[in-house]
């Protein structure tokens, strides 16, 4: 391998420091819709890494790929949904 | 078009990164479907949980602020790391290195360890100052999920340690792995459930 730094190296390093960063936002104390739209993009956007490379799905049909798709969107967009109904 | 069609074939032949598109997921497929159930099944519980708190925001955001935020960080990058070791045991089995590849599942298997070790003081801190699953709503879901995510991360090391031993049998070879495989799209699930439970339970208010 003539990278310099492997695939799910840097896979593995960004969802730390993802991590680190929903770390960060909950450690500021502050709360609201922004955060919870930030801290829930997050997780989407690092669930989608876990599911298409360490999973390896992205070489496979998008069935696979819709079906973990669907549902995380599904599941993340209902949870927004929960928390913009307490928004007064 | 057929001139259309050749130059594509030309442009894919070429390209270096084109890669074989599979009908299926790596691993066996009924962990697939297994996967999938759990999927369904987590994710309600993480949306009865977001619609349980609409009804009681006060009590969920007083009580998650008891919850030990660090502990819940600091094993997410355990298990995300854990993750990423058996994503290097299956590069190890795919290249042939079945002693390498034994190697980095008992990585992750000692990484899953780390996890229940974490989450177990966090689990008796929690029990000693009395708090049980009727203490309230959100005591119910945090620990009732948490549990439940416990008991897959054991059923993972479990599956891990027959993989490995298999691996360190010669069991695997480079051309069959589908064993390692199916022992790591489990693994993965388990972080990939934890990535949505950490900020749902710990973090957003």
């Amino acid at each position: 391998m003539n990278k310099l730094i492997r695939p799910s190296t840097l896979i593995w390093l960004v969802l730390m420091l993802l991590t680190v960063a929903t770390y960060a936002i909950g450690e500021a104390g502050v709360g609201g819709t922004a955060m919870m739209l930030t801290v829930l993009g997050i997780a989407v956007l690092k669930v989608q890494m876990v599911a298409n490379y360490f999973m390896e799905l992205r070489h496979t049909r998008w069935l696979w790929r819709g079906i973990v798709l669907g549902w995380l969107v599904s599941v993340t967009g209902l949870i927004a949904i929960a928390y913009l109904t307490t928004i007064k | 078009m057929v001139v259309n069609f050749n130059y594509m074939n030309i442009l894919i032949n070429n390209s270096r990164c084109t890669r074989q598109i599979y009908a299926t997921p790596p691993g066996d497929l009924a962990i697939w479907f297994f996967i999938f159930a759990e999927l369904l099944a987590f994710g309600i519980f993480f949306v009865a949980y977001a619609f349980a708190r609409a009804h009681n925001v006060a009590l969920f955001d007083e009580s998650q602020q008891h919850l030990n935020r660090t502990s819940g960080a600091i094993n997410t990058l355990v298990l995300i790391t854990g993750s990423y070791f058996m994503v290097r045991a299956v590069e190890s089995i795919k290249q042939g290195y079945a002693n390498q590849c034994a190697r980095w599942i008992g990585a992750a298997i000692g990484f899953g360890a780390l996890f229940l070790l974490i989450k177990s003081f966090e689990f008796y801190s929690k029990f000693s100052d009395g708090i049980t699953l009727s203490t309230n709503t959100f005591y119910m879901f945090y620990l009732s999920l948490t549990i439940f995510h416990f008991m897959h991360v054991i059923l993972g090391m479990v599956i891990l340690v027959a993989v490995m031993i298999k691996a360190k049998q010669g069991g695997y070879s480079a051309e069959n792995h589908t064993g390692v495989e199916t022992g790591a799209a489990y693994w993965h699930m388990v972080d990939l459930l934890w990535i949505i439970l950490f900020p749902l339970i710990y973090v957003i208010h």
